[in-house]
């Protein structure tokens, strides 16, 4: 047999065997030209580390455990914001999705508050809180918020009227067609706020810990910059990437699926 | 069963773009005695839907009353069983979670409900499709379930808007038989809403015919039960009524 058709035999099982696998594949020409950009030093080489450089950093501050203690920081904060994010936007998007008083009483304000926009709320949060864990979550649940509300109004509105009629008339009291009907309707467009606002939040956070930061990995990077480590910026941006990459594909996007795409509610892709 | 009372209903809808009303509902009243199937024709905007939204409490009169078993009707409950023509299935339920829903509201154990929905579901010949959802299943099928699900939370009165509109006409009429053995066994009160005249005689004890928002013509059906296509469609009686109520429709 054709040997290129036997190792693309193999690349086809091992990747269906481990999804993460193919997810890699895309990176290997990338990592390839950076390499090659830093070894034939276009550009000094601390300003422009390589990869083995990198990697090096990365297993130097895994093992002094600085890495894991300010990814941890990182991620803490985000979920720490993204839950009180919800909590505020979940139940407020439900109640202008259904009451038309309440939406022309709310609209024009969550309107202007959206265009101030989070990080140049930074400023006042850092007089009125400092240097804190209250004004980076301040600027994640501001981030997350608009999103999830946005959303949650539109999966609210999207129920058809005649799934909440039909609840009523089967018996339903109104609280029950809430959580029966309205909640589960609308979760599909809650998720995807969801997914949109912590990917908002996340670089949120970043750029809060770079301001704020006293830990972090916006901090690792904004520090690295004061000693002039070129490694460990370089290494602070993948982890980014590789982190949220981790979390949309096998956290969020999954949840997503799962309730839109089984329920028939949204079309497969 | 209980019957079901409709005296002088008006209604009147404002629109509050170009600021003007208009009457869907003139004046209709129409008796439905306990464990009788009354259809109601008409053509297009004469107010049948209004008629029926209103019956289930989804939407306010501006006139006239509605009474079911003698009790005037304020807002949706679950004495009104109502099918609808876009089935309205709760997708992220199965189909025995969608069957059980009116028990589950009544408080019903989960396993005396599932009973209960399975045992409607084999009324219809669902049985097999119990644990699948709904966006899995043929339109026929999923306005079986619709219909099931209304019957298994035990209504008084039944209502039906242009339920079986949709489905494609072979499936139609296998509902319709449905329908109507279902109905002999069950004897629920009925009002059913279409604009296919056949579908009206071939169900009904009593046809009525509505036209700009009245009741033009009250007639009975007093074709033999029950009732099966093959034989209905040779039936001289069945051909004058239908050729009769289809001359009215088309005059109203
Ligand atoms: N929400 C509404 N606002 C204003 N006018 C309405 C509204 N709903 C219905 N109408 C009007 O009321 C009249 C009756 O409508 P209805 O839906 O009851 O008719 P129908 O007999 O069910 O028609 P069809 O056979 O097409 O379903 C129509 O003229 C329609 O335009
Ligand atoms: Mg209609």
């Amino acid at each position: 047999m054709n040997p290129a058709l036997q190792a693309w035999g193999y690349y086809a099982r091992w990747t269906a065997r481990w999804p993460g696998v193919a997810a890699l594949v895309p990176f290997i020409p990338v990592v390839a030209i950076w390499w090659l950009v830093a070894s034939l030093e276009v550009f000094p080489r601390a300003f422009f580390p390589g990869p083995a450089e990198v990697v090096r950093g990365f297993v130097d501050l895994t093992y002094k455990g600085i890495l894991p203690a300010y990814l941890e920081d990182s991620v803490g904060r985000l979920l720490l914001g993204a839950g009180f994010g919800m909590a505020i936007g979940i139940p407020l998007g439900i109640l202008v999705g259904l009451s038309q008083t309440a939406y022309r009483a709310t609209w024009p304000i969550i309107l202007f508050f959206q265009a101030i926009g989070d990080i140049a709320w930074l400023p006042i949060l850092l007089i009125w809180f400092g240097f804190g864990l209250t004004t980076m979550t301040f600027v994640i649940v501001y981030t997350v918020v608009f999103p999830v509300v946005f959303n949650t109004v539109l999966g609210v509105r999207s129920v058809p009227r005649d799934l909440p009629r039909a609840a009523l008339s089967l018996g339903a009291p109104r609280w029950r067609v809430l959580t029966e009907v309205i909640l589960p309707g609308a979760l599909p467009n809650i998720v995807t706020g969801l997914r949109n606002g912590l990917g908002y939040g996340w670089r949120a956070l970043i750029a809060a810990e770079i301001i704020v930061g006293t830990s972090g990995i916006g901090f690792l990077m904004f520090d690295a910059r004061r000693a002039g480590s070129a490694t460990e910026i370089v290494l602070g941006m993948i982890v980014l990437g590789l982190l949220w990459y981790a979390v949309d594909a096998w956290i969020l996007a999954p949840i997503e699926r799962a309730t839109g795409q089984r329920w028939g509610l949204v079309t497969r892709t | 069963m209980k019957s079901l009372e409709i005296r002088n209903l008006q209604k009147t809808y404002f629109d509050p773009y170009a600021g003007t009303k208009v009457t869907a509902v003139q004046d209709v009243s129409l008796d439905i005695r306990e464990g009788e199937f009354v259809s109601v024709v008409g053509p297009s905007g004469c107010g049948k839907t209004t008629i029926l939204n209103m019956v289930a409490g989804f939407l306010p009169a501006t006139g006239g009353e509605i009474r079911v078993g003698g009790r005037p009707v304020k807002g949706p409950g679950a004495d009104r069983g109502v099918v609808f023509q876009s089935f309205a299935l709760f997708p992220w339920k199965t189909v025995l979670d969608n069957v059980g829903f009116g028990p589950k509201m009544r408080g019903v154990p989960k396993a005396e409900r599932d009973r209960i929905a399975r045992e409607y579901l084999a009324l219809a010949g669902l049985s097999h499709a119990a644990d699948r959802y709904p966006n899995e299943l043929s339109g026929g099928m999923q306005q079986r379930v619709g219909v099931v699900r209304a019957l298994a939370n035990d209504p008084d009165v039944l209502l039906m808007d242009e339920p079986f509109a949709s489905v494609d006409a072979q499936t139609r009429m296998t509902l319709q038989e449905e329908l109507t053995r279902i109905w002999q066994e069950k004897q629920h009160t009925v009002l059913f809403i279409t604009h296919d005249v056949g579908e009206a005689v071939f169900l009904a004890d009593r046809v009525v015919v509505l036209s700009k928002g009245r009741v033009m013509r009250d007639i009975p059906v007093t074709l033999p039960r029950p009732r099966v296509w093959d034989e209905v469609t040779e039936d001289e009686d069945f051909k004058r009524l239908s050729a009769e109520v289809l001359h009215m429709v088309r005059a109203a």
